[in-house]
């Protein structure tokens, strides 16, 4: 459906759809190129990811319910981009919380059941303060509608309290160790929440409320892409320690996900359209590992990449899928991965930080470092469990994600142009 | 001539690889017809591209001064016309060397990958295209080495980060340079190596020097050359890799800032020109193996261009170019003819192989030809180049740096000596069955580099004026003497003399060694390992203690282990036994407080309303 937007979306325009419940209280809609690109992102992976689901989960019991969280959980998606009311932004980000919990504790399992729980309550605690910092905002401003709202320099311990809502969906450190623990759930969740909705959302909210809506304090300007970066550092260490390989390539995106954080955060052209872009590309590029974690776990029945080896033998499609999405995540041209994270870095050295951008450089090779590591040490080396590639599905689905991940570098004209269109949007105070 | 046709040397090769990925594997004959037909195309295209001089394509791309920009210039088709012509000859000796390779499909379309985005990156007039090609061939290079077999994936890995550590500091120094000048565009750039640009300066350098193999970025090499394809060693790290990037060093010491002779960054460059040279050099006289020591020198000799491009003075300029498209010749030339012995005698251990001239007697050669020409001999392409190197080294003032390039000089004919009367010449090993001399595929590129560093070094007034003065023209303030043919390169004059002296040195070192070594030519060089300071250093490096990605790996796995223990499990500790603990004592608390008698539940509501009445009273104050 979004689809059909795009022409709207590049033409720059924006769109209110105004709908009055009580006073002060709208449902508001905004379509402009910012909602219906991250839009069209989510939709596109999360479709994808349905469609694996089909080879993934069919013996499983508890189908229904499945399907129903999987979808409530992209249409809240859906609501949240494109909703301006401050208080259906929270509504359905709780929303997508509970999906989540029941997701992640799909297979019901005591432990399993735990760290759901663990999820779901750093995210809710997250929100809720989030919310307090909406409540002082509206304190200020006597109003949730972000339309109006434009330009209003909000106070420093309310961004600090959103902030804190939002690196907690995001998973950015210290708030980051549910999202490995989330592995527990279903691959396919994992691929989710990691790829298409759910950390997306908090950058989706940065992007939104402290670019495209408030100004914040000249401090918070300072400190945010220092967070962010060591963040993305701790989270790139972390990741070449682990062995289980879905904690592996969960904490990988809690370092992608500093990355498109520090884009937004040193708030220039570069930086923002190259966060823009790195949504998409980190989007493609993780559910693609995701998924081809799931294959191989699916096959092998292990989770820790020390006792699999020799995979490319037997599944030469998802082996190379998973090395093409590496190399997208790495950043190497000509896949989608190397432009986001040029532009961003170039627009870290714009601002002027080139002690941080040096740091996420050193991430970048970090990120190599162990990715390659991972890749070697599933795909290649002495065969421990043979298993082929059973169900094509879900082997066409990663084929996709991978030669998206090559087409989305090589013709990043098209999704440039978009991006471009939203970046000139958001940084209206920029011109 | 249309401005499109600058896409043509991009979009052919790719279009190339695209098909040879595509033709399945047994069909013969049409891979290899198709790919030295198309990079015969290539070459000739690359020629008319030279003939037109200036062109310029430019299109939107990522906006915000970010365009597919596309500029020829004479630099530029000079490097075309190099690339196309070594890609000629690699694949007329692939259509014998890989023939029965399992993985041929993938082979050719890498090498015709790298040749598409090597073309970009030399065309590319922005610096996002240049490094969306630069770093593509990261991708190729993974890939071909791979290709060696089961070993070769951790080299593989090796080379891509080493590669991937270069280009990311490059990438850094293109964007300090983005915002101190404000554009990307390659030709509008001229600053001076000050203050931040000269962080810039470095960092660009890191990638360009990483790209050509110097030291400390090289270690890859020597291990690639065991692992990897003999054809993959003549191509990346000794043509291709070579030439983009002493070509992008020379752009940025030229174009981007301007180099001046006698300055911090001339010495910089001159101090990693010259350790390389020496360092590496020392490294290649001990090999036992011949690729390995060949790919040695191939980090040896980037030494020298580099050393010639920092002195900052036309002379070593042009010298370190000239030396660059002389070293692509014979370094190619002689890892050809090891493929070549490789290919018939089935081994490249030097212990193993001696006296094949006989049976050998094209391949030998060839080799011997392109062997005196690295060794500099008079009249070979080599000797002019390396004494170019010579003179601007010494006008800039420095002789040190002059020292240590002859000192380099003396060890790479010693070590060529060694190679050489292990392997062609000698008496003959009895482990190695007898051979027959390779099929014409695979001796015709030997010769043709043979002749070509032949005609370089009679003729070398040809090159130099035709190719690399023009480069030069523009730079030189006005009014310098850029005849460089007139540079008294004639055997007469006392810098050439003090090179002689050096082969003869270089001869005796050799000819000691033998007679020391039992008249084994491959413990030639036992002497000289066996120097007291230097031996240690030698044990040292064979430990990999100087390989500065095994401790880099090891800083790596150091960090990553402490930032998990000491930061992200801590934090993680705190929700799961902080958080749920405090939780846990919290609820306890009023769990006791429920214990169920009537007086108590009325303390709790009178203190409770005793608090409530305080507070309005206070409010009500």
């Amino acid at each position: 459906l979004p689809l059909t937007l795009i022409p709207f979306a590049l033409t720059g325009g924006e769109l209110v759809i105004r709908k009055d419940l009580f006073p002060g209280l709208d449902f508001i809609l905004v379509v402009d190129p910012l909602s219906v690109f991250m839009a069209i992102v989510s939709s596109a992976i999360g479709c994808l990811i349905v469609v694996y689901s089909l080879g993934y989960i069919h013996h499983e019991e508890n189908q229904n319910e499945y399907y129903l969280m999987v979808l409530l959980f992209i249409g809240s998606m859906m609501g949240l981009v494109f909703s301006a009311n401050l208080i259906f932004l929270y509504l359905f980000w709780e929303i997508i919380a509970i999906c989540c919990w029941r997701l992640i504790g799909f297979y019901r399992l005591r432990d399993f059941v735990r760290k759901a729980d663990k999820a779901f309550l750093v995210t809710f605690f997250g929100a809720v303060v989030m919310l307090l910092g909406f409540i002082q905002i509206y304190g200020q401003t006597h109003s949730f509608d972000l339309t109006q709202m434009r330009g209003t320099l909000i106070p420093g311990s309310a961004v600090f309290l959103i902030l804190f809502g939002m690196f907690s969906k995001s998973a950015t450190a210290p708030l980051h160790t549910w999202l490995p623990d989330a592995g527990v759930a279903p691959t396919t969740v994992t691929a989710l929440l990691h790829a298409a909705v759910l950390v997306k959302i908090g950058v989706y909210a940065y992007a939104r409320l402290f670019l495209s809506t408030f100004q914040i304090p000249p401090v918070w300007q300072q400190v945010i892409p220092i967070l962010v970066v060591v963040s993305s550092l701790i989270a790139a260490g972390a990741a070449a320690v682990e062995n289980d390989f879905k904690r592996l390539l969960a904490y990988s995106t809690v370092s992608q996900i500093g990355y498109i954080f520090l884009g937004f955060a040193v708030a220039n052209e570069a930086g923002i359209s190259g966060s823009l872009l790195f949504i998409l590309m980190h989007g493609l590029a993780k559910a693609g590992l995701f998924l081809c974690a799931g294959i191989v776990i699916h096959a092998t029945h292990t989770k820790d990449i020390r006792e699999m080896g020799g995979l490319i033998k037997t599944m030469p499609l998802t082996a190379v899928a998973f090395l093409l999405c590496a190399f997208s995540v790495i950043g190497i041209p000509p896949f989608g991965g190397f432009f986001s994270k040029f532009l961003v870095i170039m627009g870290t050295v714009k601002a002027g930080q080139v002690g941080l951008a040096a740091i996420a450089l050193f991430t970048a090779v970090l990120t190599m470092f162990y990715l390659l590591k991972a890749f070697s040490l599933v795909f290649l080396g002495e065969a421990k469990h043979p298993a082929p590639e059973k169900t094509p599905s879900m082997v066409a689905v990663v084929t996709v994600l991978a030669v998206a991940s090559i087409l989305a570098g090589i013709f990043v004209a098209y999704p440039m142009k978009l991006v471009n269109i939203a970046t000139s949007q958001i940084s209206w105070w920029y011109r | 001539m249309s401005p499109n046709l600058l896409l043509a040397p991009i979009l052919l090769p790719a279009a190339l690889a695209a098909l040879f990925f595509l033709v399945p594997k047994g069909v013969r004959y049409v891979r290899e017809v198709l790919s030295v037909a198309g990079s015969l195309a290539l070459l000739y295209l690359a020629f008319d591209l030279f003939k037109a001089k200036a062109l310029g394509f430019k299109a939107g791309w990522l906006g915000m001064g970010i365009d597919f920009d596309l500029r020829l210039y004479h630099f530029a088709g000079f490097i075309l016309i190099g690339l196309a012509g070594f890609l000629v000859l690699i694949s007329l000796y692939s259509t014998v060397k890989m023939k029965d390779s399992p993985r041929v499909r993938e082979y050719y379309a890498y090498v015709f990958l790298s040749a598409a985005l090597a073309n970009g990156a030399v065309l590319s007039n922005n610096f996002v295209p240049l490094v969306f090609f630069w770093e593509g061939l990261l991708l190729t290079l993974y890939g071909l080495i791979t290709l060696g077999g089961k070993e070769a994936n951790r080299t593989a890995v090796k080379a891509l980060i080493i590669s991937g550590f270069c280009d990311f500091a490059m990438i850094l120094g293109i964007g300090l340079l983005w915002s101190i000048t404000g554009t990307l565009t390659l030709s509008e750039i001229s600053v001076k190596p000050e203050g931040l640009a000269a962080a810039s300066f470095v960092l660009m350098m890191i990638g360009a020097v990483g790209k050509a193999g110097a030291m400390p970025f090289h270690t890859w090499i020597p291990d690639a050359a065991i692992d990897a394809p003999v054809t993959f060693m003549a191509f990346m790290p000794a043509a291709f890799e070579k030439l983009l990037g002493i070509y992008l060093l020379a752009r940025i010491t030229l174009d981007l800032f301007h180099l001046e002779a006698r300055t911090t960054m001339s010495i910089v460059l001159m101090t990693i020109g010259a350790a390389t040279i020496v360092l590496a050099v020392l490294m290649a006289l001990i090999q036992k193996d011949f690729k390995k020591l060949l790919s040695f020198h191939a980090v040896s000799q980037v030494g020298y261009m580099i050393l010639g491009i920092g002195t900052g003075i036309p002379a070593g300029i042009a010298g370190g170019i000239f030396h660059m498209i002389n070293h692509a010749m014979y370094k190619c030339g002689l890892f050809l003819s090891a493929g070549s012995v490789e290919h018939r005698a089935g081994t490249t251990e030097l212990k193993k192989l001696g006296g094949l001239a006989r049976e050998m007697p094209l391949t030998a050669a060839g080799f011997a030809v392109c062997a005196l020409a690295i060794s500099g001999v008079w009249p070979l392409n080599g000797f002019v180049s390396k004494e170019m190197v010579f003179h601007g080294a010494l006008e800039s003032g420095y002789k040190i740096f002059a020292v240590a390039a002859w000192v380099g000089a003396i060890f790479t004919f010693a070590s060529f000596l060694k190679a050489g009367h292990s392997v062609f010449f000698g008496a003959r090993s009895q482990e190695v069955p007898k051979v027959k001399e390779s099929p014409a595929p695979l001796v015709i590129p030997i010769l043709v580099l043979a002749l070509l560093c032949i005609t370089f070094g009679v003729y070398n007034k040809l090159p130099l004026t035709q190719f690399i003065q023009p480069i030069l023209q523009g730079q030189a303030e006005a009014g310098t003497h850029l005849d460089f043919t007139a540079h008294a390169l004639s055997l007469l004059n006392p810098v050439a003399g003090i090179s002689i002296l050096c082969l003869i040195l270089a001869l005796g070192l050799h000819l000691f060694g033998w007679k020391r070594g039992g008249k084994k030519a491959y413990l030639a060089s036992e002497p000289v390992h066996h120097l007291p300071v230097l031996h240690s250093l030698y044990d040292l490096s064979e430990a990999r203690v100087f390989d500065l990605y095994e401790q880099g790996v090891k800083f790596l796995k150091g960090l990553s282990l402490a930032l998990f223990k000491l930061v992200d499990r801590p934090i993680d500790a705190f929700f799961e036994k902080v958080v749920t603990g405090a939780g846990l004592r919290l609820t306890g608390l009023f769990q006791k407080a429920h214990n169920g008698q009537y007086a108590n539940y009325l303390a709790w509501c009178l203190a409770g309303l005793l608090a409530i009445v305080a507070v309005v009273s206070l409010a009500v104050k």
